[in-house]
């Protein structure tokens, strides 16, 4: 080994001196003739161009950022104790230090690379003004009470009574005109405050404000469901200052995403901008956020739906504080990496209970399997979305790190009690969350070509990101037909995976005879975080008789560990976990991992997709970090250790 | 006189007079308020029907004109026995409300002057750390995993440092040492950029190597690096024109904040504070402005 170091070494200095092809043997016949090597070595220098940029246009490393953060401007937000607003949470996301709603002085580990504050438009900067005692507010007995409740430190019981409120639609009339109608002073005013913050903060190039908000439907018949979006505008202040947000109360707004999309219509017609939506939390929807039959209609999707949710939703958020996304144990039973943060008691509020049936409807892994069916069916694949992570924290701060975990909203900021603190409780389903179910998640990588709103939303576009539930790691993913072998040998995977195939959120198609379908995959740690266990490929298709498959495989192992015929590693990694001190090592995993993969059971007649799953060695949970700081011990119940991860968006194979 | 004519009090004492009068103005053809006596004049009555025309985008109709004027009166009727029975007393919604609409007009003087450059130019200086542009690097780096050589990757990494010396600034350093997924060579990239894909113990070592030769190892989070750094860009304290904006909004805030607190002050100054069963409050501290940069 370390002679062919040497060697390797030796060799490359030598060449330093030389043409490059001298010391190789001429290549063999063709069509061209022989080549001349010294005539070859003119047209091809050694030198590198002077510019390190000549011959790149692709994004070299990814942007890391948070596209769903909440501030007091969000009602839920400031009920539950956020006093910080927009421009705190940007200041924050820049890496400055600041102090949090309880008092804490917080700051990130590094700063992000964007940030969108996405609050409710529902209730848009409510709180503030019930707070401050907006005068028309207060002749509102029932606002009376929430603001005495507030000013009396009973916000989480105020908050209740709210969600409740609005989930049976009987909110104050004042406050849902005021609240929900963004043609009124009070709401525009806001809004218009929301944007400036962020036009403040954006500094092309090195840090991306992001402008847009978060549409919190929980239309659902009898019970809530949860078919939230994130809207971003790729466009600056001048554009979304044109847009009054979609809400989702009547007269003015609506809680079906068909009247979301066609906002999104109007609005691109309007100003001649763009604009994009990312669903989050299919999870807490019961079987409502990727449907084939909407439960609650009764009605079957049809090709309009499945055009403009494949026009207008080009991602998903799969990982966030209320848990994972990505695919459920019981849909997944070969897949003993599903359970990861899962949160299946019932929909958003738990007004209603989960049953198994659900499950299909509202995780992302079933959701793109069930895609390549409706294709079938309608011609379009609603369900073709690329994967991002998010926070969804509501407390301006968005820390999605073990170490740093600052709760999901307020309240919830590090204290000795907050694990045990009931997140939901439904006495009578006698169904409860604990606080320490939330999950220290998690954020977006993307592959823009340049830090700016622009690049950003393009890259977003074409689905050319990827998840995390908090480490940076760099994943690329690319699909093609010609990878082979000696590729994960190049010293700039990028370059070649630009070269013969497409990026992660890329389509293929008409695979030539032949051949099967090959991926270069490559994934680096995180520069301060854990190393990694395993790099995995997630197969999905629709087999001969039109039922969906998927299956996982592992295609990079860490520490020698043998991959087995049927393509899975069954020796764990290992633990390094020191629990009680909320420590690791990384004496066990890989620092990086190159591999081609290429699909040994590729049917070109079949429909797939393919996604990439990093998975991180074991590190601590922020419930061993809260146990360590605040001397406490958890129920066996509480995990302490878990393994980060990565999704990569999918490559999808269409015949 | 320039100064005391700049002094947040003084334009407090000046614009209160003024709002003082002004309102006594406004108000006294409108409700009077002797008792028991209401009158609702043409002007407020216009005011009514404006405010109703901009909600609904028309004018209301005789009826509904009607109905808001009663309204009116009713509203004014309540307010006045509220105030009569001391209704607004112990109400924290209310309190709270006055002492808003108090910091309301304090800041509002605060807001009206327009900074000059000289004090712009003090306050950039003052907190000189947040406007401060970055260092920059043009460097090129070859990676050694410490995986790979395990105990041998001092002498590995010395070797390689030498051969690299010798090469020169021409070498193609690009297939040498063993690869990473991170470039091989960066162009006046800012010491945070770097700091994200290395660590930040990276981005410190970087600024303080010597330019022009290949030096290292330097230590990231992936194993040693040999660097040849080509450029360096010193960080620098930029020309007002280059972060007006920045340093307009962060003074302005600070400002605000100033004028808060010495208004507040001033008033405190009328009376003695006795809270039973504790210390006298003393003199509230200052808030400090922090800078948003």
């Amino acid at each position: 080994m370390k002679k062919t170091i040497r060697t390797i070494i030796a060799l490359a200095i030598v060449s330093l001196a030389m043409p490059v092809f001298a010391a190789d043997p001429p290549v063999g016949d063709n069509d061209a003739g022989v080549v001349n090597p010294e005539a070859l070595a003119k047209i091809t220098p050694n030198k590198a161009p002077y510019s390190p940029y000549a011959g790149r246009n692709y994004p070299t490393r990814p942007l890391f950022g948070d596209t769903h953060l909440h501030t007091s401007y969000s009602f839920d937000a400031g009920t539950a104790g956020c006093r910080l607003g927009p421009v705190d949470a940007l200041r924050f996301a820049k890496g400055e230090e600041i102090v949090s709603s309880t008092g804490q002085r917080v700051k990130l580990s590094r700063p992000l690379d964007f940030m969108l504050v996405a609050d409710h438009s529902d209730g848009f900067s409510l709180f503030p003004r019930l707070l401050d005692g907006d005068p028309a507010f207060m002749a509102d007995p029932t606002l009376r009470k929430w603001a005495d409740m507030m000013n009396g430190g009973q916000g989480m019981e105020a908050l209740i009574e709210i969600v409740t409120a609005q989930t049976n639609g009987t909110l104050p009339e004042v406050m849902v005109e005021d609240g929900f109608n963004p043609q009124r002073p009070g709401y525009r005013s806001a809004w218009h405050a929301e944007i400036q913050a962020s036009e403040d903060a954006n500094e092309p190039g090195r840090f991306t404000a992001l402008l847009g908000y978060e549409w919190t439907s929980n239309w659902g018949g009898d019970a809530a469901g949860n078919l939230h979006r994130i809207v971003i505008f790729r466009g600056n202040a001048d554009s979304a200052r044109q847009a009054d947000p979609m809400t989702t109360a009547k007269p003015w707004g609506s809680p079906d995403p068909r009247d979301l999309w066609k906002w999104m219509a109007a609005y691109e017609e309007k100003t001649h901008d763009r604009v994009l939506a990312i669903a989050h939390n299919g999870n807490l929807s019961n079987g409502r956020m990727f449907p084939i039959i909407e439960s609650f209609t009764g009605k079957k999707i049809d090709r309009a739906y499945a055009e403009n949710r494949a026009r207008w939703e080009p991602l998903v958020e799969i990982t966030q504080i209320k848990g994972t996304g990505e695919a459920h144990p019981a849909l997944s039973p070969n897949d003993e990496f599903a359970d990861y943060e899962i949160w299946d008691e019932g929909n958003l509020d738990i007004s209603e209970a989960k049953k198994p049936e659900m499950l299909e409807f509202e995780y992302a892994r079933s959701a793109l399997k069930n895609g390549l069916k409706l294709e079938v069916e309608l011609g379009v694949n609603p369900y073709k979305f690329g994967l991002i992570g998010a926070t969804d924290s509501h407390t301006a701060l968005a820390s999605a790190e073990e170490s740093n975990f600052f709760g999901k909203t307020s309240v919830a900021e590090p204290s000795a009690e907050r694990w045990e603190h009931d997140f939901a409780y439904n006495p009578k389903l006698n169904l409860r969350i604990k606080n320490w179910e939330t999950s220290a998640a998690g954020y977006a990588a993307v592959w823009a070509t340049e830090n700016t709103r622009a690049a950003i939303f393009d890259a977003m576009e074409r689905r050319e990101t990827y998840a995390t539930t908090g480490p940076r790691m760099v994943v690329r993913f690319f699909g093609g037909f010609d990878f082979e072998a000696a590729d994960a040998n190049s010293r700039i995977p990028a370059k070649v995976g630009y070269t013969k195939g497409v990026p992660m959120g890329g389509d293929l198609t008409a695979a030539p005879k032949g051949k099967s379908i090959s991926f270069l995959v490559a994934a680096l740690k995180d520069p301060i975080g854990a190393n990694l266990d395993r790099v995995q490929v997630i197969k999905g298709w629709l087999d001969k008789d039109g039922k969906t498959q998927e299956r996982v495989y592992d295609v990079a192992v860490s520490d020698d560990r043998q991959i087995d015929a049927d393509g899975r590693c069954k020796t764990p990694v290992g633990n390094t976990v020191d629990v009680p001190n909320a420590t690791w090592t990384n004496t066990i995993g890989a620092g990086e991992m190159i591999t081609v993969w290429t699909d040994p059971d590729f049917d070109p007649a079949l429909r797939s997709f393919y996604y990439v799953r990093v998975i991180e060695i074991p590190t601590p949970r922020w419930t061993a970090y809260d146990s360590k700081y605040f001397g406490i011990t958890m129920p066996k119940e509480v995990p302490m250790i878990i393994q980060e991860r990565a999704y990569t968006s999918p490559i999808w194979y269409t015949p | 006189m320039k100064r005391i004519l700049k002094e947040p009090l003084l334009h407090f004492l000046l614009l209160g007079a003024a709002l003082f009068i002004v309102n006594g103005l406004m108000q006294n053809p409108g409700p009077r308020s002797d008792a028991g006596e209401i009158v609702v004049t043409m002007g407020q009555v216009e005011n009514i029907a404006a405010t109703f025309a901009k909600t609904w985008q028309r004018p209301p109709t005789p009826e509904e004109l009607a109905g808001l004027v009663r309204s009116h009166v009713r509203e004014e009727v309540y307010y006045r026995e509220a105030m009569a029975m001391g209704l607004d007393k112990d109400d924290t919604v209310i309190r709270r409300r006055l002492r808003q609409k108090m910091e309301f007009i304090s800041e509002d003087i605060a807001a009206q002057a327009e900074p000059s450059d000289t004090e712009l130019n003090a306050y950039m200086e003052a907190h000189a750390d947040a406007y401060r542009i970055e260092p920059r690097f043009t460097f090129r780096q070859v990676y050694l995993n410490p995986e790979k050589h395990a105990e041998n990757l001092d002498r590995d990494t010395m070797q390689l440092l030498a051969q690299l010396n010798q090469a020169g600034a021409e070498a193609d350093a690009s297939q040498l040492g063993d690869s990473l997924m991170v470039e091989h060579q960066f162009s006046v990239a800012s010491t945070s950029e770097i700091g994200s894909q290395f660590g930040e113990q990276f981005a410190t070592k970087l600024s303080e190597l010597t330019p022009g030769q290949w030096q290292g190892p330097i230590k990231s989070g992936y194993g040693v690096h040999l660097v040849w750094i080509s450029e360096r860009t010193e960080g620098y304290l930029p020309a007002l024109a280059e972060v007006r904006n920045a340093v307009r909004r962060d003074w302005e805030n600070a400002r605000r904040l100033e004028a808060n607190d010495k208004f507040y002050q001033e008033l405190l100054k009328r009376y003695t504070v006795t809270i039973e069963g504790l210390e006298p409050v003393e003199k509230e501290k200052k808030p400090v402005g922090k800078p948003t940069k």
